[in-house]
């Protein structure tokens, strides 16, 4: 029954809301190499298309997760319905983390194919990257109730650590262009923090 | 008028319009002010180490040609077409091309070329994973005939051969091949120039303008998507769609507010600016208005353009390409940015860059494509704001609603 409940989550999010998110982020992955050399690269040069272009695939598969329900009438609906709002909104941040790892994974591998010196740090660091930007970005779109405003935090945050990377300290999400890892496990944990707090507001203010 | 209130309340309102306000001063207090730690006098100038980029063909065209020569034999030749770095190794097809340009601009034919190789002593370099040979090339002789002007026209092919955005790119060759620091006197020129030219607040004024500009090109689309898109969300549509306001005024109105709400903050951060730099050189006579007025001429299209791009695609598309295509726009813009970020101004320049106080002269070597590339973009805003109403005007009367790519609506759905 539950797995049946999934799959037709699953099936009914990706058909009606999330297939244009879902090919961007992968388009993403595929132009990426078409415009950026992604062979033969030392482990800081390979960090760069890493960090700068994959690293966006978070803001567009983890940002929309609340989009659907941004029109009352859906929100009324889905509101009425017996399964829980937030199991359900956790299943599509779940498919987004999911497709985010594997889209990550993808790249990596193909720049390891590519004979650049990737290694499994990259495919962490980038993910942490990417999390980092989609959990600005479902935070703020959850409190907000307003998806543009997720997209606008998320692109913010990618904007000042285009331009001031270096006086991000912690914060910022393209360390390993610098090589240093340390920040990474930072903004994991902060990015999990977003992510709950933002079903604790919905929990315990929201009343969902 | 009672409209351009309604909007300008509404926006003013808006989340959006907030965290606008927010990262515009973020932007303002952490990237510029730093620079007005302290005034500029003739006896701390010397500490901003200034360069200068001869430009002169008898530096360039040597240099230049060594490397090309050195890159040539060892068949790698680093390039950064996107910002990005990107080791290029031709096919021997290509090469030979190479190999054709040298023999052009150089008085070597390909067997003394070939002699020069071997003559050449090499070293080992770390270009990305591999350690590849690295010709050390010297004084390989130019030919007589040669002209600066061919050897550019040379260099551009070499440059399109590598697919772009290589050291040969003839607009950097003089930046990447003529460059030398000042000598005392020369900075002195430039602090010169800054005193009685700039009258000190013009060149506050265009590095304001630099780092402002970076995202006064993107984040306006948000603001604009945002209220073309409140009217759907509040589900106001069919009401303003039965006023009997024209499309024209309604959607200028809109675009007015827009800009005008999104002007104050940066006005406020050129206030406080104007006041830092007054007091920072109290007995001078900074040129305040000067300072605003190529603040104006230069932000103005930045926010113009995004905003009305933001209206346009929202309502032909959906908000989300509106962030998507004005993203994209801005990151390729911001990645195919020559250094250094100054004197690189030309006609379709969006993103204006002029990352000093100083090298006035560069400036103004191009200041009339800076002005036809803020005329060009405040023309394209009021376009993209003309669409807007032709949009508009369509969905009232029922005939469109928008293209979309997915859902119910889509435009790949066969209809019944």
């Amino acid at each position: 029954m539950a797995l049946c409940f999934l799959a037709r989550t699953v099936y009914s999010d990706i058909r009606h809301n999330f297939l244009p998110h879902y090919l961007l982020a992968a388009a993403i992955v595929v132009i990426t190499p078409l415009f950026f050399s992604v062979s033969e690269l030392d482990s800081r040069q390979a960090a760069q298309p890493l960090e700068m272009i994959i690293s966006l695939t978070g803001t567009v598969l983890l940002t929309p997760v609340f989009m659907p329900e941004q029109n009352e009438s859906i929100r009324d609906l889905i509101r009425s319905k017996k399964a829980p709002y937030l199991l359900t909104c956790m299943i599509r941040l779940l498919i987004g983390l999911l497709l985010l790892a594997v889209l990550t994974g993808i790249s990596v591998l193909y720049m390891k194919k590519c004979h650049s010196q990737v290694t499994f740090r990259h495919f962490t660091g980038t993910a942490a990257s990417a999390m980092a930007l989609g959990s600005i970005g479902f935070f703020t779109a959850g409190v907000s109730n307003n998806v543009i405003i997720g997209y606008m935090a998320s692109l913010l945050c990618y904007i000042l650590n285009f331009i001031a990377r270096d006086k991000l300290g912690i914060f910022c999400i393209f360390s390993m262009m610098n090589g240093s890892y340390d920040e990474k496990k930072w903004i994991f944990v902060l990015s999990f923090a977003l992510i709950l707090s933002v079903f604790m507001y919905f929990k315990l203010i929201r009343k969902y | 008028m009672m409209l351009f209130i309604r909007e300008c309340k509404k926006i003013f309102h808006s989340l959006t319009f907030i965290i606008y306000f927010a990262a515009v001063i973020l932007m303002f207090f952490t990237q510029f002010w730093p620079e007005m730690d302290e005034p500029v006098t003739s006896s701390t100038i010397d500490s901003y180490e200034l360069a200068k980029i001869s430009g002169e063909p008898e530096t360039i065209m040597p240099k230049a040609l060594d490397s090309l020569t050195g890159c040539y034999f060892s068949n790698t030749y680093r390039c950064y077409p996107y910002g990005l770095f990107k080791a290029v190794h031709l096919n021997s097809r290509d090469n030979d091309k190479i190999r054709d340009c040298i023999t052009e601009m150089s008085s070597l034919n390909a067997d003394e070329l070939e002699e020069l190789k071997a003559a050449s002593s090499i070293s080992h370099v770390k270009v990305g994973t591999n350690e590849l040979e690295s010709y050390n090339v010297k004084g390989v002789p130019l030919s007589v005939d040669i002209t600066y002007e061919r050897f550019r026209e040379i260099m551009g092919e070499v440059d399109d051969i590598l697919g772009g955005g290589s050291d040969y790119r003839p607009d950097d060759l003089a930046y990447k091949f003529s460059q030398e620091p000042m000598t005392h006197e020369e900075i002195l020129e430039q602090y010169d120039e800054f005193m009685e030219k700039d009258h000190i607040a013009i060149a506050y004024g265009r590095l304001f303008s630099d780092y402002l500009g970076i995202i006064l090109a993107v984040i306006p689309v948000f603001v604009a998507a945002a209220l073309v898109t409140a009217d759907k969300r509040t589900k106001m549509n069919e009401l303003i769609y039965s006023r009997r306001i024209s499309s024209f005024r309604l959607v200028f109105t809109r675009f007015a507010a827009l800009v005008l709400t999104m002007v104050i903050p940066v006005l406020l951060c050129g206030a406080i600016a104007s006041a830092r730099i007054m007091y920072m050189y109290k007995g001078s006579t900074p040129d305040i208005a000067g300072a605003f007025a190529v603040s104006g001429k230069w932000l103005l299209p930045n926010i113009m353009l995004a905003a009305a791009m933001g209206m346009f695609i929202s309502e032909l598309f959906s908000a989300g390409m509106a962030i998507l295509v004005q993203f994209a726009a801005w990151f390729m813009c911001m990645m195919m940015t020559s250094m250094p970020l100054y004197g690189h101004i030309r006609r379709f320049t969006f993103i204006c860059r002029h990352n000093s106080l100083f090298y006035r002269s560069e400036f103004m070597k191009h200041y009339s494509d800076f002005i036809f590339s803020r005329i060009f973009y405040t023309a394209a805003a009021l376009a993209a704001v003309l669409l807007t109403v032709f949009v508009y005007e369509l969905k009232r009367g029922g005939k469109f609603n928008g293209i979309m790519f997915f859902g119910k609506d889509s435009i790949f759905r066969h209809k019944t």
